[in-house]
């Protein structure tokens, strides 16, 4: 299906094109969704302007579960069909999803203080948030384990799989447990219904968000690309200096 | 002999292996025990002696030393047989490897449940845990096992070969086993306040029937990346 992507080197030519555009979309909605966010919304009646956190926290917990998704079927592609292209995204998938779940963590714990009075509660949602970052951190401990680099990938694929059938689970039964131990919570985000100006500025900082980490993670993937060349040349040069010794 | 009755035989044979390689030695059994009892002890001192406070968390405290206990024992179920060439013979024998490592699992399984189920008395005394709670904490310690040892199989197999596994491995296994403690312990939790715990205890049967679906599996493709290094 993305055997046309799999060639590097069209994924350069590719890529090259359509970076800028993807950064000049980022921006543009980055700077719109914070000003609609921060400036033309209306207050929370209840929150005040710290419901304003909103903004970047909600992409950002929508985004760490994406990427997670993503990581696990780019690592079905690498299983499967074996593209080497397809383990250099998943890897460069997986710092970006980490980063997103801790900040998902950072803004939701600020958020917390003002509104919960307590930096930390152990909401279903945040608690299953936690797990997903640990499953991003094992990910990346197991991928960097193994004395060659293949070994890492192919293992810590298989990680992302089974977390993968893993995660809903895992989900679903802190949904169960919080349900259990807690009946009467208040915490809900935004309420039912949202209203028309916050949704705007949630969409667009989701849509910032998302174009950035995708030109990040060209980016990654670019970098990991050219690394591999470098590989390759050192170890051409090592052995024609080798072959002139021997 | 046909294919299939061949098949049921090394099956057994190999439980069989497993079993008495690890009951041979004792170590596996004594030292889940005990790290059960020092867990125990532990989480006593950090309470201090209050029955009130200890009877909320009894159930939690038992689940949590069972899980912990188990996890230790699991990285050298299959390093072992990697690290002496086990492994490599029996990938070239014609049993499909997912099989060899189903029955491993079934043996770890034994070897897990056999020491808890004799030693459950002592954590109810200890624990404090109510009688009426004994027949499902058996059943829920032979399933919840089952899926440890069938998780722990993978995370054995995931860090086989690699560089500090047994580090690596409790932090890849925990994330995996959350949903067994939050089932076990919601069981426990129905049964004290006359709820019924079937709807838990089917989640929890849920769970691990889909690990004994899938990992064999996983395990295998596993185990043929570390030995095809």
């Amino acid at each position: 299906m993305f055997d046309w992507l799999a060639n590097p080197n069209r994924f350069n030519r590719i890529t090259e094109k359509i970076q800028p555009y993807i950064l000049l979309i980022s921006v543009i909605t980055l700077i719109s969704g914070l000003y609609f966010g921060l400036f033309d919304s209306p207050k929370d009646y209840q929150q005040g302007d710290a419901v304003r956190i909103m903004y970047v926290h909600v992409p950002s917990a929508w985004l760490a579960s994406f990427l997670y998704f993503s990581l696990a079927i780019s690592c079905i592609f690498y299983l499967v069909w074996k593209h080497p292209l397809a383990d250099l995204v998943s890897s460069s998938i997986a710092p970006i999803g980490t980063l997103f779940s801790a900040l998902t963590l950072v803004t939701g714990s600020l958020w917390g203080k003002p509104m919960w009075g307590t930096w930390w509660v152990w909401d279903a949602r945040l608690t299953s948030m936690l797990v997903l970052f640990f499953f991003y951190l094992g990910y990346i401990l197991l991928s960097n384990a193994f004395e060659r680099k293949i070994d890492g990938s192919k293992t810590a694929s298989v990680l992302a799989i089974v977390g993968l059938i893993n995660l809903p689970i895992v989900k679903f039964s802190v949904d169960w447990w919080h349900t259990l131990h807690q009946p009467a919570s208040i915490i809900k985000i935004g309420g039912p219904s949202i209203d028309d100006k916050m949704l705007l500025p949630l969409i667009l900082m989701f849509f910032a968000l998302s174009f950035f980490s995708l030109y990040m993670i060209i980016l990654n993937v670019k970098t990991k690309l050219i690394e591999k060349k470098c590989e390759a040349l050192l170890l051409k040069s090592n052995l024609e200096e080798i072959s002139k010794i021997g | 002999m046909s294919l299939k009755s061949s098949f049921i035989q090394i099956f057994i044979s190999h439980i069989k292996r497993e079993f008495l390689i690890n009951f041979r030695s004792l170590v596996d059994v004594i030292s889940i025990i005990s790290f059960m009892i020092l867990i125990v002890i532990l989480f006593i001192l950090g309470i201090g002696p209050f029955e009130e406070k200890l009877r909320l968390i009894s159930n939690a405290i038992f689940w949590i030393g069972l899980i912990l206990a188990i996890i230790p024992s699991l990285e050298k179920t299959l390093q072992r047989d990697y690290d002496n060439g086990w492994l490599d013979q029996t990938i070239t024998s014609p049993t499909p490897m997912e099989l060899i490592l189903l029955s491993k699992s079934l043996a770890y399984w034994l070897i897990v449940i056999i020491p808890l189920v004799i030693s459950l008395p002592l954590f109810i005394v200890l624990l404090k845990i109510s009688l009426k709670l004994i027949p499902w904490l058996l059943i829920s310690i032979l399933v919840g096992g089952l899926s440890i040892s069938l998780i722990g199989i993978i995370g054995s197999a995931l860090t086989l070969g690699a560089k500090r596994g047994n580090i690596l491995l409790p932090i890849l296994i925990i994330p995996l086993i959350i949903p067994i403690l939050i089932f076990g312990v919601g069981i426990s939790e129905a049964v004290i306040i006359n709820e019924s715990p079937v709807g838990n205890l089917f989640l929890l049967i849920g769970f691990t029937l889909i690990y004994l679906v899938i990992s064999p599996f996983i395990s295998a493709f596993l185990v043929r990346i570390a030995i095809s290094r």
